[in-house]
Formats: structure tokens, sequence, C-alpha cells
């Protein structure tokens, strides 16, 4: 009855045999490919499998208490499988990808095993039907990307990359099970399929709104979006996974699912206001920032900024179709990240790293991978781009204009990103030839597969069922829009080119102060997060002080009980004298009050 | 019917005669084996109750005292089945893996199997009467373990918590004299007061039950009379951490519970209890923040779950009450490990200052993720015990405070972002610092174990348990 949930056995299998075999990598890399392999076996047989609709959850109870049940429900829907499709098609390449890109590493065990639950946890996330199993998936995934970021404990930043992730994403946990619970005391159902025909109420809308903030915390949208470029730390086979179809898609995702409670409830323009502000900062740090992978990070907070200013314009097509061009350009933006690093000697900076066309089964896909991110025609990223674009001018026109701002900007960044690396290394340039040419087959070719599917996808728009099951079908994107879009990539390609191809890159990088904050924004906004936990120790400092203070206030009440005790101690002296005295007093006054 | 509770009782008697003739090396086998021994009973009673499908029935032995009647007699419900099971599995375990010293096994064994009779005979208590003694004897007992068995300030901190602790003793005692004598047949009996205690007049009502609730709170602990907690486990061996933690604040929690259902005042005085209850989780998570030295931090985490639970328990409805049980269960496991890995840092390292411990994991790998383990346990990740916890106890909450019920997760929430803090502050960092290693045993290894795999399954098949709150 639950035959969906097979999809992510292989997975859980392939992580148990991790634990097994831990002392052991080479086993269980290959399960862990061979199992994501089973996977989207599993997932394509789905996909053929599936029938035209309509389409019902199917659940089982998990526990019921009074007249609540809680559910563990899943749903094959066209968008459910959809998502299911990408993280099947994504997983495999990944572990490819991590074949080649951990060989010298340790650990490999506890990188697969982890790997394989973030993996199932997306699947699972992918086809619930039910809050409760959202909720389940949702803080697997929360933590196995804490322990994935930190995977490389031993060094100096990912521990606190880690912590700062972590505690961002606990944040939106919290939120998400108010909101959940409090829709369960409301209604008494946790399944989507219920809450779509139930009456809205107050409680309705809070709901809904904490869980809008829990899929900003997880999508990293303002203002909680500076997890994001630390979760950088992580090794690149998982930001590439993190960034492309899982994760950070996780809360996206969630809202188009829930689209139409939103639509009834009126949170559209928090979408769309906070969308733009997400995308804004990411454009803009991403134009100043130098680590080769945090510039990556950046341009995800945009395009999840811009899928959230699509969805808040209320257009599942335009946030649909970015979430499934932007998974592929970015998994594959991010393995070339990988490998120009791993070829570096993990050097970070771009202006430090060097990008050989040496090899070109590395350079080219990158190069696609950027050329389809800025949108150019006609590789995936401009369907993405522009189906938001005209669905904006349609309706906002002021997002409509700041969009286009921000392809030119977003242009201009990844085209920096491409071609500062590409001067040529001031030292040791043989030594990173000779690293070039000895990268992992493994890695080049999922990279490679990944730009053969930048280039392939835009036959989802001949052919609507395929890939994406017609969820796109009955929508189309004007023409001009596609062409606007590819204008405005090409006037950032040549600006980018004029400034950082023909070495005038020095004159903006030592640009004046103000200008350089105001761009690179993220030290205002980490600043604010540092002061936020500064109040928080300042509580702490007082709490505790206050509890110090308890302890001395009991102490001194039982000082002042044993200091009662030695008053009355000194009358039983043993001194004769003084109890005859005592006697005859009392004697005295008894009898006074007995004549009076 | 089968006699499950005079079984157990007698069982674990005998378990600590056999321990007090036991010689030193024999006698930690000998109480584990007793200890086993009741976890089987235990897991009998509970395939017995699956198959009846209710926990419910009462055991009544003819011990009379007629004037004034108090009789010898038992009851399962689903609150003390669970709370029984709770503390047969962290007994067991702590009998079997605290003792990494190997020190003084006999006394402790000895008193592990005293206090773990204490706790199964106050769970399952019928009458008021039998509960007192038997919370007394828990009491002394772990009294016992602190004065004898802790680290070197260890006396002053025994008489503090035995200070503390007679003091809800008194305050219980009075309660329960002032219920005999109000109520209209003069009974001890839990169920007939139960049924009858609306007829007592309000004010004694208001009387008994602030009595009851100082008892109880001091006992939970909830700010302010929380102090004796902390310092006791500063001092008190692991496995008299473990026992602190696991079992005895759970005797408050349940003796809440009790007084919630007892006493009818009780509907009247929810919203200012859980402001308390609330204030106490939101101080004493700050509290938490300030300390350096890992067993406090997880002393607090104590404090701060316990307060959350009262939450729980003054939302008194059907979920906050399932969700107060399921969570003295969830607590019980899940701290007594954290005492368990705390203490085997403290052990392997000499050392259980935050500031000082750095890369724990490379020395000990099992006792790290164990450790990590249990926070995600006590943040309530889905698929471990303390999430179905967590679900009931605030959808009680917010049942009935409304949306106000919720604050308290902003405790957990810091509770969560400290324990990660510590997580990687210590565990999972580079190593600077590590003095002289130890190995750690294969039974403290199987200890781990033994918890990790009950919080898991409580957490993955709740539905064993639940399905007995269906009447509450």
């Amino acid at each position: 009855m639950m035959l969906a949930l097979i999809v992510i056995l292989p997975l859980i299998m392939a992580a148990f045999l991790a634990l097994l075999f831990r002392n052991n990598g080479s086993i269980v890399k290959y399960t862990a490919l061979a199992a994501s392999i089973a996977s989207l076996l599993l997932i394509i047989y789905l996909y053929l499998s599936i029938g035209s609709g309509p389409f019902s959850p199917q659940s089982f109870q998990w526990f019921s208490l009074g007249n609540i049940s809680f559910n563990i429900s899943i749903i094959t829907a066209p968008i459910n499988m959809f998502l299911l499709l990408l993280v099947g098609i994504m997983t495999p390449l990944i572990f490819l990808y991590s074949i080649g890109f951990m060989n010298m590493q340790s650990q490999q065990a506890r990188f697969y095993f982890e790997m394989s639950i973030f993996a199932a946890a997306m699947m699972l996330l992918a086809i619930s039907a039910s809050l409760i199993t959202m909720f389940i998936a949702w803080e697997m995934l929360g933590v196995t990307s804490y322990l994935l970021i930190g995977f490389w404990y031993w060094k100096e930043k990912p521990p606190a990359a880690a912590r700062k992730a972590i505690t961002i994403i606990l944040i939106g946990d919290m939120l998400m099970l108010v909101g959940i619970l409090l829709i369960g005391i409301t209604y008494g159902t946790f399944e989507f399929s219920a809450l779509f025909s139930a009456a809205p109420t107050p409680a309705l809308d809070t709901a809904l709104l904490l869980i809008l903030l829990a899929a900003f915390t997880k999508s990293a949208q303002f203002p909680f979006h500076e997890w994001l470029p630390d979760a950088m730390e992580g090794p690149a086979p998982v930001s590439a996974f993190l960034h492309s179809s899982t994760m950070v898609k996780a809360g996206v995702f969630l809202i188009a699912v829930l689209l139409p409670l939103y639509i009834s409830a009126g949170l559209l323009p928090v979408m769309l206001i906070f969308g733009l502000i997400s995308a804004i900062l990411g454009v803009s740090n991403a134009l100043a920032e130098r680590h080769i992978k945090k510039i990556l990070a950046y341009s995800t907070i945009e395009d999840l900024g811009l899928m959230f200013v699509a969805l808040g314009l209320g257009s599942l097509f335009g946030a649909m179709l970015l979430f499934f061009v932007q998974t592929f350009y970015k998994g594959l933006l991010f393995m070339g990240a990988g490998s120009l690093m791993r070829a570096n000697n993990e050097r970070e900076d771009i202006f430090t790293n060097y990008s050989s066309a040496t090899n070109k089964l590395i350079f080219v896909p990158i190069v696609i991978g950027a050329l389809s991110m800025a949108g150019i025609f006609p590789l995936s990223g401009v369907f993405g781009k522009s189906a938001i674009a005209s669905v904006a001018e349609d309706t906002n026109i002021l997002a409509y204009a700041v969009l286009v701002l921000l392809g030119l900007g977003s242009s201009i960044y990844i085209f920096r990103w491409l071609f500062i690396p590409m001067s040529k290394p001031f030292k040791d340039e043989k030594q990173i030839e000779v690293n070039y040419r000895i990268t992992p087959k493994t890695m080049i070719a999922a990279a490679i597969v990944l730009a053969i599917l930048v280039i392939i996808a835009p036959i989802f728009y001949a052919y609507p069922t395929l890939l994406t099951l017609g969820i796109f079908s009955g929508s189309s994107i004007p023409l001009n829009e596609m062409a606007e879009v590819s204008v405005i990539a090409l006037v950032g390609l040549a600006i980018a080119y004029r400034i950082y191809r023909q070495g005038h890159a020095l004159h903006v990088a030592s640009a004046n102060r103000p200008l350089y904050v105001a761009f690179y924004n993220s030290i205002i906004v980490n600043g604010l997060y540092l002061y936020l936990a500064k109040a928080v120790a300042s509580a702490a400092d007082a709490a505790g002080y206050l509890d110090l203070k308890l302890d001395k206030l009991t102490y001194s009440a039982s000082s002042a009980m044993l200091s009662v005790g030695s008053a009355l101690r000194k009358l039983v002296n043993g001194q004769t004298n003084v109890y005859v005295a005592a006697f005859v007093i009392g004697i005295v006054l008894l009898l006074a009050l007995f004549i009076w | 019917m089968a006699q499950f509770i005079g079984i157990l009782l007698v069982l674990l008697s005998f378990g600590i005669v056999a321990t007090i003739f036991s010689s030193e090396r024999m006698s930690k086998t000998v109480a584990s084996a007793f200890s086993l021994l009741a976890l089987v009973v235990v897991a009998a009673a509970f395939f017995y109750m699956l198959q009846t499908g209710s926990v419910n029935y009462t055991e009544n032995y003819s011990y009379y005292i007629t004037q004034p009647s108090i009789s010898f007699g038992f009851q399962f419900s689903p609150i003390s089945f669970v709370l029984v099971l709770m503390t047969s599995i962290v007994s067991f375990v702590t009998l079997l893996s605290g003792n990494m010293e190997n020190e003084n096994r006999k006394t402790s064994s000895m008193l592990i199997l005293l206090f773990e009779l204490a706790a199964i005979g106050l769970f399952t208590s019928g009458n008021l009467f039998l509960l007192f003694i038997f919370w007394d004897v828990g009491v002394i007992s772990l009294f016992f373990m602190i004065y004898l068995l802790g680290s070197s300030n260890r006396r002053r901190a025994a008489v503090k918590f035995l200070i503390y602790e007679l003091f809800a003793s008194l305050a219980l005692l009075f309660a329960i004299m002032l219920v005999y004598f109000y109520t209209p047949l003069h009974s001890f009996d839990i169920q007939y007061i139960i049924s009858n205690a609306g007829l007592i007049s309000l004010p004694v009502q208001a009387l008994i039950f602030s009595s009851f609730f100082i008892a109880f709170l001091i006992n939970m602990p909830v700010f302010p009379v929380h102090l004796w907690l902390p310092d006791a486990h500063t001092e008190a061996s692991t496995q008299g951490s473990m026992l602190l933690s696991g079992i005895l604040t759970k005797f408050g929690g349940y003796g809440m519970i009790l007084t919630f259902f007892m006493m009818p005042i009780a509907a009247h005085l929810e919203v200012p209890i859980a402001i308390l209850a609330g204030f106490s989780a939101i101080y004493s998570v700050f509290v938490l923040m300030t300390q350096h030295d890992i067993k406090r931090i997880i002393a607090y985490s104590t404090i701060v779950e316990m307060s959350i639970i009262l939450v729980a328990i003054a939302s008194f409805n059907q979920f906050g009450i399932s969700g107060a049980a399921y969570g003295m269960l969830a607590h019980g496991l899940t701290i007594a490990m954290l005492f368990l890995a705390a203490g085997s840092i403290g052990h392997m390292f000499a050392e259980r200052d935050i500031r000082n411990l750095r890369g724990v994991v490379r020395n000990a790998l099992s006792t790290s993720y164990t450790f990590l383990a249990g926070v995600f346990a006590t943040t309530g990740v889905p698929l471990t015990a303390a999430f179905v916890a967590d679900a009931l106890i605030f959808m009680g909450a917010i049942k009935t405070f409304s949306i106000y019920g919720a604050i308290p997760l902003a405790a957990l929430l810091l509770l969560g972002a400290f324990l990660y803090y510590v997580v990687n502050k210590s565990m999972l960092s580079t190593r600077e610092y590590s003095r002289n290693p130890r190995f750690i045993s294969r039974s403290q290894k199987a200890g781990y174990a033994i918890l990790l795999s009950s919080i898991f399954i409580f957490g993955v098949l709740p539905f064993l348990l639940l399905n007995f709150f269906s009447n509450i």
C-alpha cells in the first residue's frame, strides 16, 4: 500500500551497511552508489507506472491519541514525483562525484552514512502528504545537514559553521512544530488534503505564517540566510547536494505544495517582499565575495529568493520551473568549484585560484553551467528566469524592474566568478596543471552528465510530460521574455569581461569601503546574529547571577536558623545559678499572672 | 491475574539480600542479574498488557492494618506502567555500566537495587501511605549514594539534597495526613481519593494541594526550589547522577500528575502553575548557558525538561498528561544516556570542563556519538521518543493555553542550541588537549546500546505504549 516508500529503502540499507563496514571505505562507497542507482530505477519505475489521477494520498496510522491520529501519509502526485525524480537523478551523480572527491579522505563510511540518510530524508519529504511525515523528513534533513556541514570537524571553521546552521535550522524546526501542532489541535488532522478543504480560521493563518518562517530558515531567506554561505565549510559534494536538490529546496517545495492555502490566507506579499530582499542580498554579496564557493552560495540565496518571488506572485509555474533548472546548473557549478579547489590545493579565494583550460572536460562543463546560470538562450537557466520575469511583468511592475537589475547583477557575478580564476597563477603553475590532469574521472563524469542535463533540460518545453509529468503544461513563456533575459545576461557578460577579464579587477577590488560594505552586507547581518547571541549570553549571565544569589539566600536562611540555635544554646549553659534564677523568675511571673 | 508487581518487589528484595551476601567482586554481577530479571518481568507484564489491551489493574495482598485502614495494594495505570518500564531499563543500565571506576561495587549495587525497589514501589503503590514509605526509601538510598560514593565535596551536596528532600517529604506527609482526615471514609487509597476528594471543602483542598505541590515541586525540581539538583549532580558518581535525574525527578512528576487527578481544585490553578513552569524552563536554560561543567549542564537540562513536563501536566488534558508521561520516559532514558556519556568523559580525561575538553571524538568515538544522539533526543528529533513526547506535550499546552502554551519551546530551542555548541566545542572539534585517555569497557558500550535502542524503539513505535493512554 505504501509502495512509494520503497524508493528510500536502498539508501537506508546503504546507510546501515556503511555502519557495518565502517572500516572498509571502498565497499561503502560502491554500496552507496549502487543504492542510489537502485533508488533512481525504482523512481523511474514509479514514474512510468503513474496513472493520470486523481491522486489520493495513502496513509497508515503511526499512533493516535484521543481523536487525533498521527499518520504517515505519502502521495505520488505529479509535483511530488517531479521533486522525487530530481533528487533521484542528483543522488547517484553526487555519489559518483564523491567517490572521486573523497578518495583520499578519512572517515568515508561516516560520509556515505550521512549522505544516504540525507538523500532518503529529501525523498521522503518529496512524497510526504501530511505535516507529520513532512516534519520527520524536515528534521532529518536538518540533523544530517548539521553533521555533513561539520564533517571535517578537525578543521577550524566547520564546527562553527555547523553550529550556526543548526541553530538557525532549530529556530525553524520549533516554529514549524508550533505551526503543525496548532493545525492539529484546530482541525484534528495533519493531512494536506484535509487542509485544502478545511474552513479557514485565524489559527490556520498563524500556523501558515509560522510554517512560512520555518521555510525561510530552511531555504535561507532573509533574515535567516547567513547560515548558507557558512555551510560551504562542508565537503564540495555536500554543497552540491545541499544547494541543488536537497535541504534548501525543502522550504520552497513545502510552500509550493501548500500554495492554495497561502493564497487564501493572503500571505503572498510576505513571500514576495522577503524573496525580493533575499535575492537582492544574494546578488550584492555575491558581487563582493571572494570565496569561490560562497559566491555560489549567495547565488543560491538569490535563486531561492526568486522562487519565493514567483510563489509570492502566485505563479507555481515560474517557481517550479526555476526549481527544476536550478537543480542542474547549481549542482554543476558546485562540482566545478570543488574540482577547482581540489586542483588548487584547497585554496578558497577566487583571486588565488586558477582555473586551467588544460583539462577541457573540467573547464567546459563549468562554462556551460555559468552560461546557463546567467540565463543565456538556449541553455536551461533562461527558462526559469524568463518565466518568473514574464509573470512579474504582468502583475507587479516594480518587482519586474528589480528582477531585471538582479538578472544583470547575477550575470556579472557569475562571470566574475568564471573570469578571475582564468588569469595566470603567480606560482606553482606546473603543479596546478598536473592536479587538473589527475582529477579523478568520477568527478569529471558526474559534472559532464550534469552539463548534458543542463543542455537538454529544455526538452521538457517541447514534451511537457517528459521529466516533469506535465506540471508545466498549459503555461508558456513568451519568446520576447527569453530574448530579454538573454540580452541582459549578455550585457552582464560584456561588463564582467571588461572589468574582470581585461584586468580591471584590481580597481574594483580596491573600491572604497562604504560601497564595499553596502554590497558585502553579510558583515552587517552576521554582526546582527552575533549581537543576538550576545544578548542571549548576557541574559544567561544575569540568570546565572540570580541563581547564585538564590543559592546564597538559601544558605543565609540556613545560617539564620543556626544563629537562632546558637542564641538559644546560650540559655542551656550548665550553670546552676542561671537555671535557678530562671526558675525563680518563672515562678514570680506565673504567680503574677495568677494574681492578676 | 498475574501478580507482576508482587513478583517484582520480592525479586528485588531477594536481589538486595543476595548482593549483601555476595563478594565485592561478584556483587555487581549479582545485582545486574537481578535487575535484568526485573526488566524481564516488566517486559513480560508489557506483553501481557499488549495482549489484554489494557494496562489498568490492581494487586492486593492480605496485609491490612485495620485502624487506620492501610492495605498493601498496588496498581498499574498507564502512567505508572510507563515509569516502571523506564525505571527498570535505567536501573539495569546504571548497574551494568555506570560504575566505570569499579569502586565500592557492593555498596553501590545494593543501593541501586534498593532504589529500584523504591521507585517501582512508588510508581505502582495503590495508596498514599505506601507511596510515602517508598518515597523516603528512595530518597534515603540516593542520599547514601551521594554521601558515600560521590566525589570530594560530596558530603555538603548530599546533606543539601537530604534537607531539600526531607522538606519535600514533610510537606508530602502533611498533605497525606490532611487527605486522610478530610476524606469521608478516612482512606489512603488513591482511587478512592480521586473519586471523593471533591467532597473536601475548598480551603482545605487548597491547603492539601499546595502542600502536595510544594513537595513535588522540590522533587521535580522546578524554580525556585531547584538548587539541590545541580550540586547533587556535580558531586554524585555517574551512577548517582543517572538515578537522580533519570528516576528520582520522576517521583515528583508522577506525584504531580496524581495531585492533579486527586485535587479538583487544581483545575483553577492551571494558568499560574503553567506560568511558573514556563518561567522555570526559560530561566534554567539561561542558567545552563553559564555553566562549564558538563555534568552541571546536563543537570540544568533536567530542570528545563521537567519544567516543560510541568507545563504539560498543568495543561491537564489527555494530550498533556500522556505527553508528560511519555516525556518522563523519554527524558529518563535520554538523561541517563547523557550522564553515562558525561561520566565516561570525566573518567577518561579526568576533566569535565567544556572549556578544556577538545576533540573528545578522537579518543572516545562511541561516547561522543552517543552524546550527540542524546542531544538529538533532547531536542526532539523525530524517531526519538522525545519527539512523540514533545508533540503531545505542546499539543496539550496549546489546547489549554492557546498559542501561549508553545512559549516553553523557546527554552527547548535555546537548550538545543547550547548543547550543539557543547558538542562542537568539546567533542567534534580539533584535538588540543586530552590527558591519558583510558579505554571504554564493553559493558559501558552495552549500556549505550540499550539506552539508544530504547530511545529509538519508543520513538519509532510509540503506539505500543500510547494505545494504553486512549482513555485517560
